[in-house]
């Protein structure tokens, strides 16, 4: 089984919610990167996704447009990623991993080396922003009879008519983004957010993860009974970069986010 | 896949999700649009009343005579606002109003997409925002003018490098934001389907025209018709009608900047691969990690890591031949056009101009060619001032 899917089954028993942080790889370096998914999977974080920087991240808003920009300028890229990742596994480190990551990347690596890569360096999952149902055949060719790595789905509120031929094979979970546009806007949910989300819970066969603009657990409330599990992106590289990138504020932040998000 | 989205294994929607109902609404809309008599006569009306077409297909006698070949230009800088862009803004400002958008964004380089997309704005009372580089805004202060006199607002983007590139990317993100309201004019023939196709179709008037002019003059096709490639929007009008008449030869001439080998270019096809930016697959100039490598040219308008994924087809079926022209080469053929025909190009048409100086070589006296001349050098001056001073220059 998906080390993903392996892990919100157990969730799913414990009727618990499942906690995502999404953050830069290289930001600032690799060395912080590590301490930082060891320290989450410490305090309780389900699920990270890391964020391969690109030089055109046109999904994404201000905070993770900058945090990949200066992971780029530090040296990062998908080849050290994967490298970082495979160390991670060597020391133990089990937490699900996701590559969020712009398709270009993909290509210019080439698919079947890529796919081979993922395998090989423990990445559970997938999310490409710019890869929308109709453009994935080519990718999950490659990934076909690899169960180690799987591709999330997205969907957005203007998905009408969509959602159902998106999630028909869907696996691991689907990623609900909160409002048109791009990562990282404060609190502005789509105003027909609980209509959408609701209509996904329904078609749904894998957990329904919502992301973009969260901060704090009680930012979902109003979705509590329908959504899985929340993300949380741009706030939590702010976060790490007005702490120095400290493992402790990680630590402390997820550790009380996975708690109040049980408790609403 | 949506099949009809790509040109060979070039195009496609690789945008986010937000965005696909958007684009299966857009590409419904455009194609009932062109199938209705009364929106192309619309369209049409405009293009002679406000744009002043149809455009000369002018015999460039001198030039003709020293090349020792027949050289036409297509006078496209003798449009309103000064290039061929307006014929696609209008297009797409048309369409916009039939959907029932009220607000309309657009990116811009060096500002003449921008200029044209404000002008049909202010034309039909449209709220317009243009996304723009900051260093762009810096090097074309002029135009950055003109689009505010015309009441467009000019957003000032701040990431990755601060240019075109950028600006679009940021277009994308405020479109994916405010599609319910807002259009989106593409001045390229990029992006995802159905902008390609769409440009494409507002663009072909351009090669519709020429092709009539040129049989009436020669009573035959051209041998040749030469185009400037950016993103390629003049090119993939001037090449359109041409494109089923094999015995025309298609030239796009993409900008070699400072010479391919100096890595400082704008040359998608010489040593690009295929890759996704900005909604399509296409050849791009990429880096080792695969991210998106800066363009270089003296011509701003051509100064783009991409592009049309139809040009990238063409080039692969061999149906037309893509080379480059550098900077200097450029330059020359600007002068010496000013000097034998008092016509100021733009840089961006000078490069064409340079290649059929080129190619006149291997023609003969009754042979001829057609040479789209995108637009006029009026924008450019003050790069060409810098240029003959030896300063370098600002792009």
């Amino acid at each position: 089984m998906n080390r993903i899917e392996k892990t919100l089954a157990v969730l799913q028993e414990k009727k618990e919610k499942a906690f995502i942080t999404y953050m830069t790889a290289g930001l600032p370096d690799y060395s912080k990167t590590k301490e930082i998914i060891k320290a989450q999977e410490q305090a309780g974080t389900d699920i990270i996704e890391l964020g391969i920087p690109f030089s055109d991240p046109v999904a994404d808003g201000p905070v993770i447009q900058k945090a990949s920009y200066d992971a780029i300028l530090g040296g990062a890229n998908l080849e050290k990623t994967f490298a970082c990742l495979k160390e991670l596994r060597g020391g133990g480190v089990e937490i699900p991993v996701v590559f969020m990551m712009y398709y270009n990347t993909i290509l210019h690596y080439g698919l079947d080396a890529f796919a081979d890569e993922c395998k090989k360096s423990g990445v559970d999952g997938l999310i490409i922003p710019d890869l929308p149902f109709e453009e994935q055949e080519e990718l999950l060719e490659v990934l076909a009879g690899c169960d180690e790595t799987i591709l999330i789905q997205l969907v957005s509120p203007v998905s009408a008519g969509r959602v159902e031929k998106i999630l028909e094979h869907a696996r691991g979970f689907v990623y609900c983004v909160s409002s048109m546009g791009v990562t990282g806007q404060e609190g502005n949910f789509h105003k027909e957010v609980i209509n959408y989300l609701s209509h996904v819970k329904q078609v749904s066969g894998v957990p329904v993860m919502m992301g973009f603009g969260i901060h704090r657990a009680e930012d979902v409330r109003p979705m509590k009974d329908i959504i899985d599990g929340a993300i949380v992106g741009s706030h939590f590289i702010s976060l790490m970069r007005e702490s120095g990138f400290s493992a402790q504020t990680a630590k402390e932040y997820c550790t009380a986010f996975k708690k109040e998000l049980n408790e609403l | 896949m949506n099949s009809k989205a790509y040109y060979g294994e070039f195009g496609g929607q690789f945008v986010s999700e937000s965005l696909m109902n958007t684009l299966e609404e857009l590409d419904a809309a455009f194609e009932a649009a062109i199938k209705d008599p009364e929106f192309m006569e619309q369209y049409h009306y405009y293009l002679r009343q406000y744009v002043g077409r149809e455009t000369p297909l002018y015999f460039a006698e001198r030039l003709s005579e020293k090349y020792k070949t027949k050289i036409y230009l297509k006078r496209e800088d003798l449009n309103h606002t000064g290039a061929h862009k307006i014929n696609n803004v209008m297009g797409q400002i048309l369409l916009a109003r039939r959907m029932g958008k009220t607000k309309v964004i657009a990116e811009t380089g060096a500002g003449q997409h921008g200029v044209a997309t404000a002008t049909g704005a202010a034309l039909f009372g449209m709220e317009c925002t243009i996304y723009m580089g900051k260093e762009d805004m810096q090097r074309q202060r002029l135009n950055v003018m003109r689009m505010e006199m015309l009441g467009a607002s000019v957003v000032s983007v701040e990431s990755g490098s601060n240019t075109l590139k950028d600006a679009t990317n940021e277009a994308i993100r405020a479109w994916a934001k405010t599609a319910e309201d807002t259009f989106y004019i593409i001045g390229s023939a990029v992006g995802p389907y159905p902008y390609p196709k769409m440009v494409k179709e507002f663009q072909s008037v351009i090669s519709r025209e020429a092709k009539i002019q040129h049989k009436k003059a020669e009573g035959k096709n051209p041998d040749a018709v030469i185009a400037c490639v950016g993103g390629g929007s003049n090119s993939i009008g001037m090449f359109a009608d041409f494109i089923d008449e094999k015995d025309v030869e298609l030239i796009g001439v993409e900008a070699a900047g400072c010479g391919i080998s100096s890595g400082k270019h704008a040359s998608a096809m010489a040593l690009g691969e295929p890759g996704v930016l900005h909604g399509m697959k296409s050849y791009l100039l990429q880096d080792t990690d695969g991210n998106i490598q800066l363009a270089h040219s003296i011509s701003a308008g051509l100064d783009y890591p991409g592009v049309g994924p139809e040009h990238a087809y063409l080039r692969d079926s061999g149906r037309a031949k893509y080379v480059s022209i550098t900077d200097t080469e450029a330059m020359d053929a600007l002068l010496e056009l000013c000097k034998l025909e008092g016509i100021i190009p733009a840089i961006e048409s000078a490069h064409a101009i340079a290649y059929a100086m080129k190619k006149a070589e291997e023609m003969t006296e009754t042979q001829s060619m057609i040479i789209c001349l995108s637009g006029r050098g009026d924008k450019d001056v003050n790069t060409i001032a810098d240029y003959l001073d030896g300063k370098g220059y600002l792009n």
